[in-house]
């Protein structure tokens, strides 16, 4: 935006976070507070390269994104073709809109108890959690996407003659679109809370119940460990994931243009 | 007939309007068809499978639950706790938000110093700081109400922040040339400038925020419709479950539809730069 260098507005954006360190670092020789509440940085620094070396923190890491990538592929790719199909007629569209519209309010979460009934606690409840999450929010939005394209572009196509395959390449793909692509985000978005609240009350691995298992023993530098991990995570999978995901669509879309 | 009449799209809209059975059929019984009919496949399947009604409760099931709750005043309780707990975490949530994002963006040295890392915590969905907070201060309904307040918070800065900073410069100084201090310039620029996108920042915190609510009132174990979800399975009551859940979807889509639309719309339509913003 500026024309200031971007090493220096980097250093500038860093200076924030150096200057919480220094003043966590140092708090608790000016207030008083007990030890467990809030350990100091270089105890939370102990704890984090301690449990990178016994390998806890990949393996938790690793269990959550595993889930995480597992769910959202299978849940896009049960909940778009569907909700497309289905939308692409007007009156099943009016029909199931409503439905979707309720299921979509009340998934996630909310299914954990049913979850462990069903699976029990652990991986499959977790799993089943992230894809409920996931499936929802992106069949909601395949069907508004397809609702919101004008019924005259419809039309136009019908009275152009076009195969139903020409029908979804040309017109329903690209109008919906846009919708879809903030259906992946969103179902993302909602997914990952969904994992990380799933471990936290009914998994039994992962970095949301590594968290979870540590307030057992007052393990403070644990869940401080945790909350920045998950910050970090989500940064590196909405810049890496996200951008990979709208460059390819919209690359894609293009290219339907072009025929 | 062409191939996108065999699939089935949309049909001219005028062909339908003069029929008003037609209409009445389309708006009346169309929208709650759907229900009908995944509330008859659930009782079919409910009852057919011989599953145990612990694990695979039927709408029956549930609509007994429903009155049950609803007569012994759980319900009502339950439902007003959550609102409340609701509510005050939206509002804390949404003033701290706005606060906190005009005072970074009052001044560009500050915001840039700022926001990476409230883009940070931004990043940290609400869910993470659970567990510390129970550390904190124990299982209690302050744990709810921080978590829907900051989950509603976080984008606001960053929608606060990126609306004041787009605003362009001249309106401001143009207020000034006339004679209007800073007070002017927050009131009759910055605020309509940024009104629209902190209502839309609201509307979709308050969507996370729900679902926060749920979630933490699940692990508070205290009181509210969350802890009614999650309780009810534990003692084997799973139709009181299902009905929470219906109780939540419900209560979710009222405070949608009913009161964050309108508001998000009407912000739009008074203060709203662009030019399609009153057809809706």
């Amino acid at each position: 935006m500026t024309g200031r260098p971007k090493l220096q507005s980097a250093l500038l954006g860093l200076t924030p976070f150096v200057a919480l360190v220094l003043i966590w670092q140092v708090a608790p020789s000016v207030f008083s507070y007990p030890a467990y509440m809030l350990p100091t940085v270089s105890e939370v620094g102990r704890r984090f390269i301690e449990l990178t070396l016994n390998g806890e923190l990949a393996r938790s890491v690793g269990a959550s994104l595993l889930r995480l990538a597992a769910a959202f592929v299978v849940g896009n790719l049960i909940a778009i073709p569907l909700g497309v199909l289905l939308a692409m007629n007007a009156r099943v569209s009016r029909i199931v809109m409503p439905v979707a519209v309720f299921l979509q309010a009340v998934a996630g979460i909310a299914w954990a108890p049913l979850a462990v009934l069903w699976f029990g606690l652990g991986n499959t409840a977790v799993t089943f959690l992230v894809v409920n999450s996931v499936f929802f929010s992106s069949f909601y939005n395949a069907i508004s996407g397809v609702r919101s394209i004008p019924p005259v572009l419809w039309r136009a196509v019908r009275s152009l003659g076009a195969s139903p395959w020409q029908v979804v390449r040309e017109l329903v793909l690209p109008g919906a679109m846009v919708q879809l692509l903030l259906g992946l985000r969103t179902s993302l978005a909602l997914g990952w809370r969904a994992l990380v609240a799933a471990e936290l009350i009914i998994g039994t691995n992962g970095i949301g119940f590594l968290m979870m298992d540590a307030t057992k023993w007052y393990g403070t530098d644990t869940i401080i460990c945790g909350i920045v991990v998950i910050g970090v995570l989500w940064l590196a999978v909405d810049r890496f994931v996200f951008a990979a995901i709208e460059r390819n669509t919209v690359r894609r879309w293009g290219m339907v243009n072009d025929n | 007939m062409t191939a996108a009449a065999e699939l089935g799209t949309t049909p001219p809209r005028a062909m339908r309007r003069d029929r008003w059975w037609a209409r009445a059929w389309q708006d009346g019984v169309e929208p709650l068809l759907g229900f009908a009919i995944v509330i008859a496949a659930w009782q079919a399947g409910s009852s057919l499978s011989g599953v145990p009604k612990v694990l695979f409760p039927s709408p029956a099931d549930v609509v007994w639950a429903l009155l049950d709750l609803f007569n012994t005043g759980i319900l009502v309780e339950y439902v007003k706790l959550s609102l409340l707990h609701y509510l005050t975490g939206v509002a804390i949530g949404a003033l701290a938000g706005v606060a906190l994002g005009l005072a970074i963006a009052s001044n560009r040295r500050v915001s840039d110093l700022l926001m990476p890392l409230v883009n940070f915590t931004y990043a940290i969905v609400e869910v993470a700081w659970i567990p510390l907070l129970i550390l904190w201060w124990g299982y209690g309904p302050s744990i709810i109400i921080v978590a829907v307040a900051y989950v509603v918070a976080s984008p606001l800065v960053h929608n606060v922040v990126t609306g004041v900073l787009s605003v362009p410069p001249v309106y401001g100084r143009a207020i000034r040339s006339l004679g209007g201090g800073s007070w002017s310039v927050l009131r009759e620029v910055t605020l309509p400038a940024i009104l629209p996108s902190v209502f839309n920042g609201v509307r979709v915190g308050a969507g996370f925020g729900f679902r926060a609510l749920i979630f933490a009132e699940m692990i508070a174990q205290q009181e509210g419709v969350g802890y009614l979800i999650f309780t009810s399975a534990a003692t084997q009551q799973t139709a009181r479950t299902v009905a929470g859940m219906v109780v939540m979807g419900v209560l979710w889509l009222f405070l949608d539809r009913v009161y964050l639309r309108p508001l998000e719309r009407a912000s739009v339509e008074r203060w709203g730069l662009t030019s399609d913003a009153g057809e809706r």
